[in-house]
């Protein structure tokens, strides 16, 4: 049964890269005559790629910062058992496995669960740790002991685990969160009512944070298998990999890894039936086009809705902090400015996770797309205030005066006589912030929010197919965009019409 | 301070509209007005000449609160500020009302029709009738020589055409004054006459106007009060036959003599 977890956000920039990554595994996968067993034992160094922040497994030790965690030890021990040298290369989950077919490291040693697919595309070792699924809910919830109580309630979990599917199966609805521990937020905030995961994970959340409001509902029956993961045709060094394992297993040293880090020995299990469905070996083709109407539909439905609403909000809200920038009132000014700095000078992502994640704590808890919407809202409203404040200053003195003169007053004169003229200047600019919020709201994913992007993560995760599928919501991203520039052209032609030239 | 504050004119002329008293204003260590005198009686033309810096500008805009002064009174009819006495600024949007301005740089709203521009303060302003509106518009853009042009953009028209605009926007307004900042020194010169005919046409329709402006040949034809300014004061003021054929102060004179002898 397949288990594996990604706990950190997953971005676009690390998309890209592992995009880029899977583009250069391409082009050199081929034709390396020399075997990579050979390689090591020569150079005595295997090359070990490892994300280096999934605690207990592979994570930094907090008091010397140095590589450590379950994973790490084994992976050690078996280069230790071969002769030769361990060297780690930490990369983010999401590129671990493009990096590998680019021939960055030679083993991936990451929690890697088995299952169809992946024996389908590399190499694989035996399993060294077997783990249980659990299902975890609110200390105060008696509803749920087994996967079928799932059925029709909603789990959270990592959009790119296999744990997603499992919960999926049994009926449940999920939401798509980046990591276990941002899952039992959702639980505790009651936003979701479980969330599906593997007991290793559980128990070494219990055990680092004493957490006593969710516990342990019930187990799915499941078994998984972590295994090493290597290139495909690395089965030399995957041999040679599996005698070590035997050997130690045999003498005791997994055994006494695992009860270091468990308390218990997870390094063997009783062996698991094959997992029965066989994944699709659909064709890369017969994928994308599965999965364009999903991914059209959520630009449909959240993608568009989402950039055009915030961009509304956020007009509005600029529009009221150019004019406070623009104020003599006393303290005005000072505020807008404050707001505009603070806007400006902090990520999106942190500011869509302090709405989501943090407001909750003030008693402030919005749905996935209200929150999304506050936090582009006020996005767009810090960066185009400025942009509205220069190009009300753009417009002439004199006509301030003339308006004044016939005896409009300020808010009149604004409407009818400045905004139309400073929208002349605006408009390019002011395209350029409608441009790049299409593209953030890609960053409403993290909080739930099934946009374009996070459906091809979706559908990605679990096939590998990352190339295709991130190809096709780049496709659709620049389409909107073209669609936008040619809407901003007509627009600027139309503001031109009163300007000679 | 001026000894020719109060004008022959102004007294004969029956009814005083508009009345300006003691105006100082100082922008910083510039002292720009030093305490000006004037009244403007009803249905004649004022015009302020002078030298660029004398201050006559700054006269014309505190006439409708463009500029405040920093002290002085202006009257129009009934209403009357006290600029010394902190007024609100619905206090001098009150003043505002009573007069129309016309500006040297014309500020027409580029983004509105001609019909537009001259419409835009009686519909969104005094909210009268469209219909009547738009009727007494184009009336003013005919009597300016315009009806023909209502439906074009500022753009699209000369400087002098422009400036007429500006001129039935104004009037649109049916003020009591008439106020006009320089309204031919943007313009090429084959342009200025066209602008000053229309004016003098309104004088002789008996429109209160104070004019600043350059052109002594308007002066003497269509004033029946000039005001020389310099240096903040009003130096010497009268009918024009005085105070441009015969002025009594050397400063008069040398200004005179500059402009209408330039080489």
């Amino acid at each position: 049964m397949p288990r594996h977890v990604t706990r950190r956000m997953t971005r676009a920039v690390l998309l890209t890269v592992s995009l880029l990554l899977a583009v250069v595994a391409g082009a050199c996968s081929s034709g390396q005559p020399e075997s990579s067993l050979d390689r090591v034992q020569q150079t005595g160094v295997l090359r070990v790629g490892t994300e280096g922040t999934y605690s207990p497994f592979t994570f930094h030790d907090p008091a010397t910062n140095k590589l450590t965690g379950y994973d790490i030890e084994i992976i050690t021990a078996v280069a230790d058992k071969m002769g030769v040298r361990a060297e780690f290369v930490e990369a983010p989950w999401d590129a671990l496995f493009a990096s590998l077919m680019a021939d960055r490291f030679d083993v991936v040693a990451n929690q890697v669960t088995k299952n169809a697919e992946r024996e389908a595309k590399y190499a694989l070792s035996n399993p060294y740790t077997f783990s249980a699924g659990v299902i975890i809910t609110r200390t105060d919830d008696t509803r749920i002991s087994s996967l079928a109580d799932l059925k029709g309630l909603t789990t959270a979990q990592s959009s790119t685990s296999s744990w997603a599917k499992v919960a999926a199966d049994a009926g449940a609805k999920v939401e798509a969160v980046e990591g276990f521990a941002q899952a039992v937020a959702l639980v505790k905030q009651k936003r979701v009512d479980a969330t599906v995961n593997d007991n290793l994970a559980a128990l070494e959340y219990f055990k680092s944070t004493g957490d006593k409001d969710v516990k342990i509902a019930g187990e799915t029956g499941d078994i998984s298998e972590q295994v090493f993961a290597l290139r495909p045709e690395d089965t030399a060094l995957r041999d040679k990999i599996n005698t070590t394992l035997d050997g130690l297993r045999a003498d005791g040293t997994l055994a006494e890894i695992s009860k270091k880090y468990f308390d218990t020995d997870v390094s063997t299990g009783k062996a698991t039936e094959e997992n029965k469905d066989q994944a699709a070996n659909q064709s890369t083709w017969e994928l994308v086009k599965a999965s364009i109407g999903p991914m059209l539909l959520a630009t449909i439905k959240a993608t568009i809705p989402l950039t055009l609403i915030s961009f509304t909000f956020g007009l509005a809200i600029a529009l009221v902090v150019a004019l406070m920038r623009l104020s003599s009132i006393p303290g005005l000014s000072q505020l807008a400015r404050f707001y505009i700095s603070v806007i400006r000078g902090t990520p999106l992502l942190v500011q869509l996770y302090l709405i989501f994640f943090g407001l909750p704590a003030l008693g402030l808890t919005f749905n996935s797309f209200t929150a999304a919407v506050i936090a582009f809202s006020l996005n767009v409203g810090g960066y185009a205030a400025e942009v509205i404040r220069s190009a009300i200053l753009s417009v002439p003195k004199g006509q301030w005066e003339a308006a004044l003169t016939i005896g409009m007053g300020y808010t009149t004169t604004l409407r009818r006589i400045i905004l139309p003229q400073a929208a002349r200047t605006a408009v390019p600019p002011l395209s350029n912030t409608l441009i790049s919020l299409v593209k953030d709201t890609s960053l409403a994913s993290v909080v739930l929010v099934t946009e374009l992007l996070r459906v091809a993560q979706i559908v990605a995760a679990p096939t590998f197919q990352f190339f295709a599928l991130y190809g096709v919501a780049a496709l659709i991203y620049w389409v909107i965009c073209l669609v936008m520039s040619f809407v901003q052209s007509r627009v600027e032609i139309r503001l031109e019409r009163h300007v000679a030239r | 301070m001026s000894d020719f504050a109060v004008s022959e004119v102004g007294l004969e002329g029956g009814r005083v509209l508009l009345s300006a008293t003691q105006l100082h204003k100082r922008f910083g260590d510039n002292e720009v007005l030093k305490g000006i005198d004037f009244d403007v009686p009803a249905g004649s033309v004022s015009v302020l000449i002078g030298p660029s810096g004398s201050g006559k500008t700054t006269v014309l805009r505190s006439l409708n609160g463009l500029e405040l002064p920093d002290s002085g009174t202006v009257r129009i009819g009934d209403v009357s500020v006290d600029y010394g006495a902190q007024p609100t600024k619905k206090d001098v949007a009150r003043l505002r009302a009573q007069s129309a301005m016309v500006f040297q740089g014309h500020n027409l709203f580029p983004h509105l029709t001609v019909l537009q521009n001259v419409t835009e303060g009686p519909l969104l302003v005094q909210r009268r009738p469209a219909g009547e509106v738009r009727t007494e518009a184009l009336a003013l853009l005919d009597r300016v020589g315009l009806a023909s042009k209502a439906e074009q953009y500022p753009f699209q028209l000369s400087g002098g055409q422009q400036q007429r605009v500006g001129i039935a926007r104004a009037l649109a307004l049916r003020p009591q004054l008439m106020l006009f900042d320089e309204p031919t020194s943007a313009l090429d010169p084959e342009l200025v006459g066209e602008v000053l005919a229309v004016m003098k046409d309104l004088a002789g329709e008996g429109w209160t106007m104070v004019v600043v402006t350059h052109e002594i040949r308007f002066a003497q034809s269509v004033a029946d009060q000039v005001l020389f300014m310099d240096g903040g004061v009003v130096v010497e003021s009268g009918p024009p036959e005085a105070v441009l054929e015969n002025p009594q102060q050397p400063r008069t004179r040398t200004f005179l003599h500059r402009i209408l002898d330039p080489i």
